[in-house]
């Protein structure tokens, strides 16, 4: 998903061009840039990062002209590089275009230019674009035919908006089974790859349908249809809400809508291609020393990994918060495995160099393709979840655990801990598990919704669990204190008698994170802690598997999940626990997708 | 854009308030849920509107008329026969001019404007739109499953399981090829939607804010509350006489010409509609409306209760949990019992069959022109059907 933005204007649009683009970063913040007709000539800035960054080497919003094109990318294929950012320019600098989506056939139109000596600066299948447009144009000398011949070339779903020395009154765009609007001002017209990109400047919009394309002037648009070039008059539609509740295509909040791509998110992490998983595997097996590092949420992840590692390959892996790293006498040759969303947090870049200047050797499973992590260590997972904008990681985060699980199992594969009837047992179940979480996902909201409602005036929680389930309680303790801003302690529960039972009245509600029945000595340890509430007056809530029987008679309320693998069941508690957080800040009308006090990224020490 | 809202339907239900009106001509805190939605509508810069009727149609076209009063054009169909949401819908054909619509099921009620945000799902995807809601059991709705990018990719009527899905909320934005759809499927809507979310999709829109389908008459109470609940400031009319010392506190809303004796203490939020009188020493407590032209004599004490208007209740009463009909009156002394002595949920006869409301507080349901003598105590959950006339309870 990219963002596109572009202004036709009689004044100087630099500093709303990159706020239009601001505005659209939700869609994709790994690089932008803009382009600008000036005097004639074209001027071109472009660079990785957020936009923000971008803008302080820059100076994007400095920029000067009065029509403009800009673009903001979520590279999904193609390295993070200036190189392959949009917007892009021909080989004669005539024309640039930004473009979301996909042209199929780039390839073969890419080696046929090239055999006429066309150079490119990058491997994006947009420079392939617009040096067809520079082809076309010296064939027909008309800026909208060269525009369409060049379109009758190229195969694919796409968005594509056109700025040209040629022309410097209009913008030329298509859309083609990627999103486009325009935007209808005094005086000045827009177009965007949604209504944030203009919603600032008006509120009038065309929504343009597929096939069509526009020729949009400062004063004037005219929409045709691509295929027999007839005119096309569309609605005006005038548009009555603000920005920012403007993005989230139905969802109300950007936690909920991250928490319902969960399964998208878990079949992108199961596509990871195997020798990637294999290779960390490996490192870690050749390693005298492993360690798993991450902070906040990462490090719950990396507190979670070590269970698998223990469960399918027999070896301890101890998980290091990064802030805290430096108490490891790290050698060379260890292995340290980072866990970072952003592959910008400043604790664990400093740890991992850290371990680099001792020789260690490094990996990271890393969210933001191009980040500093993802860069500096010497293999590297992109788990692929797509950007996520709530503050609060969700989708994230179960990602990483999920692909942490799968290198734990080809670790234990390498070790031969199990045969490959279980091994292959063990992969269907992972690649079951996304049906099972949307099946969930849907058929338990309200459920998880009445409790979380009932108890979100609770202050104080203790979010309890037994083996792997403990980091999972704890996890789950960071988001509620994250989104409710209420206190919530994630400890293992057999703590409880060594000293925290002393605090236990009905006003203290525990939630316990209840294994399946079969993991028998997990379950009756769980069961007993949840007896030493009840019986002290405590509250007891219960996330627990159907047909449990015992843990439903100990808990007041329960929220009963279908029966689930026993390596994918703690997932499923997380999934439930991140929802019951939700539904609580929800009710408490929290901030929710940007609780106070909190950044995405914290790229401070 | 034009909206069409069903109004014809007569659910026996919500008795005893039904038999006189239909479900969108219930006040709840002082609005009728018609206008409540009528004014949602005209917010979000819809002023043409399709209003399908029948039962009671009289009273809606003598309130709304054309609908100048509200600012909105309101064009009437009727549905002779009342043979389903479908059926209604295919009536309005003719007066939708072959564009994309809004389709609002009339006795729905939300606390905040749901049109808004209806709208901009629909304008941002340029697709059919749903709006889906939690409510706290979805056994009385078409279940729906969303995919991750807010698409319903299942619905089910009736789930077999014990699940809670997100539901319909009886808000859609169609196009007009609903109405070949409806042929198809001789005018079966949830065959419709079910064929569009195979073939076209259909949109979800997510309501997370307050939402109550009215089906049960405590129903009124809870969505009373709800649009209570939103009320953030107190609007005391200028004309109000407030005789000596009255105490208010929080979103007190007092209508015209509305007299209050000393002593009374009115705890927000709560209303009372023009041309009330509240006695000496009341006590209003919060999520109360007393409807207009309504009188509560000395020493009463209301409690989350709404009186339709026109009522009288009598001195030293005590009115909790329970709804009064239009006209219902009752002597002093009337005691409304509002939970069992075990505090177990309170159930509810409707038609022939006891209903469970899941509620530890429930008072009384009295119809429309009931008259309750002196001194009576109705015990919870208790219905009393519209016209009855119950003698003082006298003991000598």
């Amino acid at each position: 998903m990219c963002g596109i933005s572009g202004i036709v204007h009689s004044e100087n649009i630099g500093r709303n061009l990159f706020n239009s683009i601001r505005n659209l970063e939700y869609r994709g913040y790994d690089s932008c840039g803009m382009a600008m007709l000036q005097q004639g000539a074209l001027d071109l800035r472009k660079n990785v990062g957020g936009i923000d960054e971008v803008n302080a080497v820059e100076k994007l919003d400095q920029m000067q002209g009065s029509i403009g094109i800009a673009h903001t990318r979520w590279a999904t294929h193609g390295g993070v590089t200036q190189e392959n950012a949009h917007p892009h320019l021909s080989a004669d600098n005539k024309f640039a275009i930004v473009h979301n989506g996909i042209i199929s056939n780039y390839q073969q139109i890419r080696e046929r230019l090239q055999g006429q000596g066309v150079v490119f600066e990058s491997l994006t299948d947009t420079e392939v674009f617009v040096n067809l447009l520079e082809e076309s144009y010296a064939e027909f000398n008309d800026l909208e035919q060269a525009f369409l011949a060049a379109l009758a070339q190229i195969e694919g779903s796409f968005s594509i908006v056109m700025l040209s020395a040629y022309d410097p009154d209009h913008l030329y765009c298509v859309k083609k089974e990627s999103p486009l609007l325009l935007g209808l001002g005094d005086g000045c017209n827009y177009v965007g790859s949604d209504l944030n990109a203009f919603l600032e400047y008006t509120r009038q919009a065309i929504v343009l349908d597929d096939g069509e394309y526009v020729v949009l002037g400062q004063q004037d648009y005219r929409i045709r249809k691509l295929q027999t070039r007839e005119l096309v008059e569309k609605t005006v539609l005038q548009i009555d809400w603000d920005l920012e509740t403007s993005k989230k295509g139905g969802f109300s909040h950007y936690m909920l809508k991250e928490i319902f791509d969960e399964p998208q998110t878990l079949r992108q992490a199961m596509k990871i291609p195997l020798e990637q998983i294999s290779t960390i595997a490996e490192m870690i097996a050749g390693a005298p020393h492993c360690y798993l590092m991450g902070v906040g949420t990462t490090y719950y992840v990396a507190s979670i990994s070590q269970y698998y590692f223990s469960n399918l390959a027999d070896r301890y892996y101890p998980a290091l918060s990064s802030d805290e790293f430096s108490v490891v006498s790290v050698e060379s040759g260890d292995m340290v495995l980072a866990l970072s969303q952003s592959g910008e947090t400043y604790d664990t870049k400093t740890s991992l160099e850290y371990a680099q200047k001792k020789g260690a050797q490094t990996a990271a499973v890393v969210n933001v393709m191009g980040s500093t992590i993802s860069m500096m260590v010497d293999q590297v997972i992109m788990q692929g979840s797509g950007p996520e904008i709530c503050v609060v990681s969700t989708k994230a985060a179960l990602a990483q655990t999920f692909i942490m699980i799968r290198v734990a199992l080809e670790l234990g594969r390498l070790k031969s801990q199990f045969t490959q009837k279980i091994y292959e047992g063990h992969q269907t179940d992972l690649e079951g598990f996304s049906t099972l979480v949307e099946q969930v996902l849907n058929e338990q909201s309200g459920f998880v919704r009445n409790i979380a409602r009932s108890t979100s005036h609770v202050e104080h929680w203790l979010f309890l669990g037994c083996g792997v389930y403990y980091p999972v309680a704890t996890e789950s303790a960071l988001k509620m204190k994250e989104v409710t801003y209420q206190h919530a302690e994630g400890m293992p529960a057999g703590f409880l008698k060594h000293g925290t039972l002393s605090m236990v009245e009905p006003s203290l509600h525990c939630l316990f994170f209840v294994p399946p029945p079969e993991q028998k000595n997990l379950h009756d340890r769980t069961l007993i802690a949840m007896e030493q509430v009840k019986t002290r007056g405590g509250t007891v809530i219960g996330i627990m598997f159907q047909g449990d029987q015992r843990a439903q008679a100990a808990a007041s309320q329960a929220i009963q999940l279908p029966r689930v693998s026993k390596l994918c069941a703690p997932l499923l508690q997380m999934i439930i626990a991140q929802m019951f957080s939700y539904y609580a800040a929800l009710d408490l009308g929290r901030n929710i997708d940007k609780p106070r006090n909190l950044a995405k990224s914290v790229t401070v020490g | 854009m034009k909206a069409v809202i069903l109004a014809a339907n007569r659910s026996t239900r919500l008795s005893p308030f039904i038999q006189t009106r239909c479900k969108p001509m219930i006040r709840i805190a002082g609005q009728y849920i018609l206008e409540n939605t009528i004014c949602y509508l005209r917010e979000a810069g819809i002023h043409e509107i399709v209003l399908v009727v029948n039962h009671q149609q009289e009273l809606i076209r003598q309130y709304f008329g054309s609908g100048q009063i509200l600012g909105v054009n309101i064009e009437y169909v009727v549905q002779e026969e009342l043979l389903g949401i479908g059926h209604a819908l295919s009536l309005c054909k003719s007066s939708l001019e072959k564009k994309p619509f809004l389709l609002v099921y009339g006795d729905v009620m939300t606390d905040y404007n749901p049109f808004l945000s209806i709208l901009q799902t629909y304008t941002e995807l340029d697709r059919e739109v749903a709006m889906v809601a939690l409510p706290e059991s979805s056994k009385e709705f078409g279940n729906v499953y969303l995919d991750h990018e807010m698409k319903i990719s299942r619905l089910i009527e009736k789930p077999e399981t014990d699940q809670a899905n997100y539901v319909f909320a009886g808000m859609y934005v169609l196009f007009p090829k609903i109405f070949d759809l409806l042929n198809e499927h001789q005018q079966n809507i949830s065959r419709c939607y079910e064929q569009m979310i195979e073939t076209s999709g259909l949109q979800a829109c997510l309501w997370e804010k307050g939402w109550i389908d009215m089906i049960h008459p405590w129903h009124i109470l809870g969505a009373n509350r709800m649009l209570m609940s939103s009320w953030e400031t107190a609007q005391i009319d200028s004309s109000a006489k407030l005789l000596g010392h009255v105490h208010i506190e929080g979103a007190v809303r007092i209508g015209l010409n509305v007299t209050i004796e000393s002593g009374t203490v009115l705890k927000g939020p709560c209303y009372i509609g023009a041309n009330s009188y509240v006695g000496n020493n009341t006590l209003v407590r919060n999520f109360s409306a007393i409807g207009p032209g309504s009188i509560v004599g000395y020493g009463s004490e209301l409690k989350n209760c709404v009186l339709f208007g026109n009522n009288d209740v009598g001195r030293l009463s005590f009115v909790g949990d329970s709804v009064l009909g239009e006209n219902a009156n009752s002597g002093p002394g009337l005691t409304t019992v509002n939970h069992t002595i075990d505090y177990k949920p309170v159930t509810c006869r409707s038609g022939a069959t006891e209903v469970g409301t899941g509620l530890i507080k429930l008072g009384a349901f009295i119809g429309d022109s009931v008259y309750i003598g002196a001194r009576h105590t109705l015990g919870p959950g208790t219905i009393v059907e519209s016209g009855e006339i119950i003698p003082d309870s006298i003991t000598l």
